[in-house]
């Protein structure tokens, strides 16, 4: 639990790029230095400056603007003579240049987030700076662009740097006074109404009670907590400019980073009361709402065939089903154990997805058995997933299954009754991590070329491979169902045909490295599988904390519709801001699509392309024929695309900062993907702050 | 040394435009204006001539179309200039859904002003302005008068060097009248300097020291008040206990000396003469000053 939230090496990789750990700064000096020199640094200089009066000069304004311009040139000139160099030529340079740096920041440092981000930092300030320049340049002259560009650059960060920690609390206070004045109650009210009428609503009888609670809940929240932020925050400033309460707070010493700082942290201070709120309420919620216990009496139990001298040794197991509460019953086998007093299966088959402990009470001739609460139901499984291969029907190895036709599909098939194996890699298995045995689920698609007994599942079987020695063992059969997690254990000791008993760790795991594999035993019929489709489940992690875990993926997504609203709230009218805001919100659930679109990731081309498709009814995998027509639908779909790509790239990816979908089917949100993404909301939210900030900035106030 | 000019406007002008940058008003002129150290400067105009436009320019609330607006010789974009004025609009703009306290520590803490002055400020203020009894009502509860009353003490919470009032007694009775005019005196006697606007030339009148007269954005007339209403070529004689016999005979005396009696009643305001005056002149002959009077 603890170990998952401080496993930050992924985190740390995905930031940093993979490598990071050669570099000469990882080695030589301890990292927390180095960041403590640099913080330590960065204090005081943001003490030099806020202690500096005034604003920058004109002078200052004239070598910012003059440092930036040429910094420009040399990047844009350097990058054509770059691009128009030879490949080889290109090559030797990198070699020469790039990879010396490797020894300082590690190999592949430029694949890390922070890399791209300065980049885009950099690309984002010089398209702003180069923007204000040619318009102040048409509008008052190139010299006079020249000073006050460069003044306001200067200033911005002096602004910023200057903020004032009482101002922005004011500010922020404020901000909630007036989301409470817009009744920000009405929204909870309306939440504790939905969750009363899903009371109603929810089905009981789904094979999975847990998930549809838990999916109605942060669903419900979600969409709630973000319409909210998009209003409060989208309308706030344009009212505060049509009352001309603005003004007032204005002619105050007020600092514009502090006025859209103080409205960001004011607004957020309200949904997280609000998500709190909602959090807990939901949390008691779904308990209550999957809370429930069966009853067992002696009249429901049926004795199971057996020996007279068992019979009279009272050894007999019994068999039967629970009472039927919830809309299900369990099947439970009581049979007495050695001593007579107890039993040997201490809890109810599982049903739904969990199980119930059985306890028996006997007085005098009279037994009562007792079911407890449900166990089993709310999990946040911590899955170890390997890397996947196949082997093709002849054994041999190859990239992928095969594919039964349907094209859009992400997993790949395996042909039963042949060789043809779906195989797991798996890494860093420890034996200590998995002290009785290995515990593996999958979850299969089943591919059938003739019905069979439809009932009945699919036969296959599992086995474990010493990716060294290339002993394997086979594990067990199984009968496979469709989309159903299905738990295999790997016991740690394994027997083979020839009888002879080989141990899990010593024997199969090589170096922590060990491949499952998975075959279809019957002839003619197809197990589809994909990466994720099986797993070793190490441990669990506690539910409630991944509940928590996914509210703040919630909470990073209403920050980033706050800060969105806010800037859009910071040059729009009212329902422009609203709606602008909730475009983005939009665009950003589908930018991942945009962005296959614009990459040409999708088949049948760009939008033109598409219609030329449709007009000569091509095939979406065919050619076209070249020619004028689709040279010029090329072109103009690689500049849709252009375009395309530069907004999804811009808009926050909203659909992946989702974690409902973890925490409704029972997994854990590992904790390097939040910290990713809580970089990734900073990243996204710290541009549009300084956007938002020029926007009021430079726009006139009383107009 | 500090400079004693307060304000300065050089060339000052605003064009409204609307949202596709057609001109819509030319609400501002070319004004140059001054405003000294511990002055109380008037913005005196009919409605809609520009007064509103110069004191949002240079409060940097507005963007000049051309020239400058200086205060405290730093540019009127420049925040910092904020920490020693203080403004009260044209109508209260405050946060209706705060109460008087509220209100006053808010803007308080906008100043950055520590905790514990500012709870005396707040308490200190409210009383001033005779709120006492309503400072835990919200505003919205407020009458007009006494919102005007808030706002006033909103404009104070700095102890500003610089007191902008924009129609500092519309909305009020006349007792309120009597007390914001006590009041902007009694600013300057502790060394304030005040810019103030408004159409009320009876306002005008009994507090400011010098005036600007605005009509349709340009600059008609400026000077100090005693001067202005100093009608150089007209002798006003007043006197009492005169015979019929002894009007005459001055009368007499006055067109000997090629004089001409206007009257010998009591004289009506003269600023409002003055002002009726320049608005007729101007709309005979648009866009000139009206008369060379002195500027000291
Ligand atoms: N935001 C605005 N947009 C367009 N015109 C405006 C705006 N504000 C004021 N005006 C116009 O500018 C002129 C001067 O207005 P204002 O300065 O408010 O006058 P005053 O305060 O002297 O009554 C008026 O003609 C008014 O209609
Ligand atoms: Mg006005």
């Amino acid at each position: 639990m603890v170990v998952d939230l401080i496993d930050v090496t992924p985190f740390l990789t995905w930031l940093f790029g993979p490598g990071w750990t050669e570099g000469f700064l990882f080695h030589t000096l301890p990292l927390s230095v180095f960041l403590l020199v640099m913080l330590g640094g960065l204090v005081w200089l943001v003490r030099a400056i806020r202690a500096k009066e005034g604003l920058t000069s004109p002078t200052v304004g004239v070598w910012i603007s003059v440092t930036l311009t040429a910094a420009i040139l040399v990047l844009l000139i350097g990058l054509t003579v770059w691009k128009s160099l030879p490949a080889e030529t290109t090559a030797s340079i990198s070699a020469k240049f790039v990879q010396p740096l490797g020894w300082l920041l590690g190999n592949q440092w430029y694949a890390g987030a922070a890399y791209q981000w300065l980049k885009t930092a950099i690309g984002a300030t010089g398209l702003v700076f180069a923007t204000a320049l040619l318009i102040l340049a048409l509008r008052r002259g190139p010299r006079e662009a020249f000073v006050v560009t460069g003044q306001s650059l200067g200033d911005t960060v002096l602004d910023v740097l200057r903020m004032s920690p009482r101002r922005v609390a004011a500010l922020a206070l404020l901000a909630v006074k007036e989301s409470i004045r817009r009744r920000v109650v009405v929204v909870f009210a309306l939440f504790i109404l939905l969750l009363l009428f899903a009371g109603w609503y929810l089905d009981p009888q789904s094979v999975d009670p847990a998930r549809l609670y838990l999916d109605f809940v942060l669903t419900a929240t979600t969409y709630l907590v973000l319409l909210l932020a998009l209003f409060i925050s989208a309308l706030s400033l344009p009212a505060d400019i049509k009352n001309r309460t603005l003004y007032t707070i204005v002619t105050k010493p007020v600092r514009t980073s502090e006025i859209i700082l103080g409205r960001i942290l004011g607004f957020l201070t309200v949904a997280t009361v609000l998500l709190v709120a909602m959090g807990g309420i939901s949390y008691l919620f779904v308990l209550r709402g999957l809370a429930h216990e069966h009853e067992l009496t002696a009249d429901l139990l049926q004795p199971a065939e057996g020996t007279k001298a068992e019979k009279d040794a009272k050894q007999i197991a019994l068999r039967g089903a629970t009472s039927r509460v919830h809309h299900h019953r369990h099947k439970v086998t009581i049979t007495p154990d050695a001593s007579g007093a107890g039993i040997v299966e201490r809890e109810t088959q599982p049903e739904q997805g969990h199980v119930h402990p059985i306890k028996v009470r006997t007085e005098g001739n009279q037994t009562a058995y007792e079911i407890g609460r449900e166990q089993g139901m709310l999990l946040a499984r911590v899955p170890v997933y390997g890397k996947l291969s196949f082997r093709d029907r002849t054994g041999q190895p190859t990239e992928k299954g095969i594919s039964v036709g349907d094209e859009w599909t992400y997993r790949s098939y395996i042909e039963g009754g042949t060789l043809a194996a779906a195989v797991w890699s798996f890494e860093g298995l420890r034996s200590e991590d998995f002290p009785e045995h290995l515990p593996v689920e999958l979850s299969i698609e089943i591919f059938r070329t003739y019905k069979g007994n439809i009932e009945k599942g699919i036969l296959g079987s599992l086995s474990v491979r010493n990716p060294k020695t290339g002993k394997k063992v086979e594990v067990r059969f199984f009968e496979g169902k469709e989309f159903v997690i299905d738990v295999q254990q790997i016991p740690r000791r394994l027997s083979t045909p020839d009888g002879k008993t080989v141990d899990l760790f010593k024997d199969m795991v090589d170096e922590g490295k060990l491949e499952v594999w998975l075959q279809c035993a019957e002839p003619m019929q197809y197990f589809g599988v994909a990466q994720g489709d099986l797993y070793l489940r190490a441990r669990d992690a506690s539910f409630f904390l991944n509940f928590v875990k996914g509210y703040v993926g919630i909470w990073l997504q209403t920050a980033i519709v706050i800060a969105l609203g806010v800037l859009f709230s910071t040059f729009l009218s009212a329902p422009v801001a609203v709606l602008a805001t909730l475009g983005a919100i939009f665009g950003g659930f589908f930018s991942d699509f945009m962005y296959r679109l614009a990459t040409g990731k999708t088949y049948g081309g760009g939008p033109f392309e598409s219609i030329i498709r449709l007009v000569t009814q091509a095939n979406v995998t065919s050619e076209l024929e070249p020619g004028l027509r689709t040279n010029v639908a090329k072109t103009l779909d690689q500049i849709v695309e252009f375009g395309m790509r530069l907004l999804a790239s811009v808009l926050p990816d909203f659909s992946r900062f989702n974690f409902a979908e973890f925490v409704a089917s029972g997994f854990n949100i590992p904790g390097d993907t939040l910290m990713a993404y809580t970089c990734r909301t900073l990243g996204f939210v710290i541009p549009i702050f300084v956007a938002a900030y020029l926007c009021l900035k430079n726009r006139e106030v009383a107009q | 040394m500090q400079s004693d000019v307060i304000i300065e406007t050089r060339n000052l002008t605003k064009v409204y435009r609307d949202f596709w940058g057609r001109k819509k008003v030319h609400a501002l002129k070319a004004l140059d204006l001054e405003v000294r150290r511990g002055e109380i400067f008037g913005l005196l105009g009919p409605n809609g001539s520009g007064k509103t436009t110069t004191i949002k320019l240079i409060l940097g609330l507005l963007f000049p179309t051309a020239g400058q607006a200086l205060v405290f010789d730093r540019d009127a974009s420049d925040v910092s200039k904020n920490e020693r004025i203080g403004y009260l609009p044209e109508e209260s703009y405050l946060y209706k859904f705060l109460n008087a306290e509220e209100t006053l520590d808010f803007y308080g803490r906008l100043f950055d002003i520590p905790r514990a002055v500012r709870r005396q400020r707040v308490a200190d203020l409210i009383e001033m302005v005779g709120l006492n009894w309503a400072k835990r009502r919200q505003l919205k509860e407020y009458s007009k008068g006494m919102t005007r009353r808030i706002g006033l003490a909103q404009a104070l919470i700095n102890d500003p060097e610089l007191i902008v009032l924009d129609e500092p007694t519309s909305g009020l009775d006349p007792m309120g009248t009597r007390e914001m005019k006590d009041l902007i005196l009694k600013l300057r006697e502790e060394g304030k300097t005040v810019l103030m606007c408004s159409h009320l030339l009876a306002d005008v009148q009994d507090v400011c020291d010098r005036i600007a007269i605005l009509y349709q954005g340009e600059l008609k007339e400026m000077g100090r008040v005693d001067s202005l209403l100093k009608v150089r070529d007209v002798t006003e004689i007043r006197a009492s206990g005169l015979s019929a016999v002894a009007q005459e005979e001055i009368r007499q005396a006055i067109e000997r000396h090629q004089g001409q009696v206007l009257s010998l009643d009591n004289p009506v305001t003269t600023l409002e003469d003055l002002f009726v005056n320049i608005i007729r002149e101007s709309e005979e002959h648009p866009g000139r000053r009206v008369r060379g009077v002195s500027q000291k």
